[in-house]
């Protein structure tokens, strides 16, 4: 057994045993936590199978801001109901078990099949992917491949985030119930923010700048943009708000337009839909959608429509 | 390569086992939510474990469906969440057909193990 | 070059038993100032001593700066953890030590 086997073997029982103990821990809260730290074991997962950039993608955004998002969910639901925080609820389902095992039998027969099959060198769709993206100076193929190769796939997954936030409109509370802050005046928090967010704003530039040629990119930008909005809001210098304001929903939506205007425009010069031609308009491009991410996932975290500065 | 790609492979399957367990007893609507994404993570793992057959680094047009893969999923579970906001709102409950537990002792077994 | 990479195994090493002390803490000591203690005390200089053996095995200036940024950035993050999860038993009031 050789020492990457070894490290392998300890992330898998990691991945495993987190995994058991957010199915079966016997509090909603440490499940959660462990639900975290199930997000970072599979960020090192990624890493270790050479895909940083999903490593990135899963700590911020899998991890990070999925695990704000349920912990502050699960704030609320206590706030609302203190009394029944510490119930606990069961099924009793006598066909759980077995169709657990069942299905991850066949999950393993079909995975263990397909793993064993070699790809057929040439016929791989990564490498004729990064064969077409020649004309492109893009090092990063992940990068490439998110707006050269699939713009679909990117457009839409934009359009998901902004249908979750069209959603939340109609399901907020109208009576704009504010998230308590945290009390503003803990000297060390205000250190921390004023630490935190100038280098999450200037990581999020560089990753996004980076996309090109390393890990990065726009959704990875994207996620540490929102994770300073989240900090910003859990400290009170950002409040919810039932309503949105103009800027704010122009922001939110920038991503989509830019992304489908240059698209669609291509047709226009004979050229097919989401051919971006270019590293200009992939800059253009990366830029608008990392702005209407970040502002996206940080409503989406606050579970509210807008954001409004805190009244003096 | 091909050992430790196995190794991630068992991993998954256990993992969307574990997955589907979860959302098949879980009673809290928010541990569903989480079980549920459990199973989500399981099938990213598959299929960055198959994109990553063969030599050098993994596919990156699988790469590029797993990170759309993700931010589905915190779409999916955002929207989740506030429709169990809401759903508290209305009714006051967490939870659709269970029923409750005895509260938990010091030495009170898990939820998950009956 | 020998005596270089032995004190990056030295480090390794000790930086990892800094680590080890600190999770044992986490996990055996009484009481919550005691395993925040623990934990941010010992894993703060195990990072320390981690990302150092790290530097120095890359023999890149850039990939140290990059390294002193991440413990500096560590220990911003465990400090003020650490603050409000002291400050917030203490709150409460419910914790007794």
């Amino acid at each position: 057994m050789t020492a990457g086997t070894l490290l392998d073997f300890l992330i898998i029982t990691g991945l495993v045993w987190l995994a058991w103990q957010v199915v079966a821990g016997r509090e909603l809260f440490r499940a959660i936590i462990m639900f975290i730290a199930l997000g970072l074991a599979m960020a090192v997962a990624w890493a270790r199978l050479g895909a940083p950039d999903l490593a990135l993608a899963e700590a911020a955004i899998g991890a990070g801001l999925t695990g704000a998002m349920l912990l502050a969910t699960y704030r609320r639901l206590l706030e609302h109901n203190p009394a029944k925080g510490g119930q606990r609820y069961a099924r009793s389902s006598r066909l759980a078990l077995p169709v657990a095992v069942m299905s991850s039998l066949l999950v393993m027969l079909l995975g263990l099949t397909l793993v064993n099959i070699m790809p057929v060198e040439g016929e791989v769709a990564g490498q004729q992917a990064i064969q077409l993206m020649q004309a492109v100076p893009m090092e990063n193929p992940v990068t490439g491949v998110l707006l050269l190769w699939r713009g679909y796939d990117t457009l839409l997954e934009m359009s998901a985030l902004v249908a979750a936030w069209l959603a939340l409109r109609i399901l907020q509370p109208q009576d704009a119930a504010t998230l308590p802050p945290l009390s503003s005046s803990i000297p060390l928090l205000q250190a921390l923010l004023a630490a935190a967010v100038p280098i999450a704003v200037l990581v999020g530039g560089y990753l996004l700048h980076a996309g090109g040629k390393a890990p990065g990119g726009a959704f990875q930008a994207g996620a540490v943009l929102a994770g300073a909005g989240v900090l910003l809001g859990l400290t009170g210098s950002l409040q919810r708000s039932t309503r949105a304001s103009r800027l704010l929903r122009a922001g939110v939506v920038l991503g989509l337009i830019v992304f489908s205007v240059l698209g669609l425009g291509q047709l226009a010069f004979g050229q097919p839909a989401f051919a971006i031609p270019g590293l200009w308009t992939i800059y253009l491009v990366e830029g608008a959608l990392t702005v209407s991410i970040a502002l996206t996932l940080l409503l989406l975290f606050l579970g509210s429509a807008g954001v409004r500065r805190p009244a003096p | 390569m091909t050992a430790s790609l196995t190794l991630y492979m068992l991993a998954a399957s256990v993992l969307a086992g574990l997955g589907i367990y979860g959302v098949l007893i879980a009673g809290h609507l928010l541990r569903k939510l989480l079980a549920l994404n459990l199973l989500g993570m399981a099938v990213l793992l598959m299929l960055i474990t198959l994109g990553a057959r063969g030599t050098g680094a993994p596919d990156p047009v699988t790469q590029a469906m797993v990170i759309t893969g993700i931010i589905i999923s915190i779409s999916a579970t955002s929207l989740a969440l506030a429709l169990l906001l809401a759903l508290q709102r209305v009714t006051d409950e967490t939870h659709l057909d269970a029923e409750p537990l005895p509260p938990v002792g010091e030495d009170g077994d898990a939820a998950g193990s009956r | 070059m020998i005596a270089l990479d032995l004190a990056v195994v030295m480090l390794l090493v000790v930086g990892c038993g800094f680590y080890l002390a600190g999770t044992i803490g986490l996990l055996r000591f009484p009481d919550l100032h005691s395993r925040l203690h623990a934990l941010t005390k010992a894993d703060n200089v195990g990072l320390m001593l981690v990302c150092a053996a790290m530097a120095l095995a890359s023999r890149s200036v850039r990939v140290a700066l990059l390294l002193l940024i991440v413990w500096a950035l560590a220990l911003l993050a465990s400090t003020v953890s650490a603050y409000l999860i002291a400050r917030h038993a203490h709150m409460a009031r419910g914790y007794r030590t």
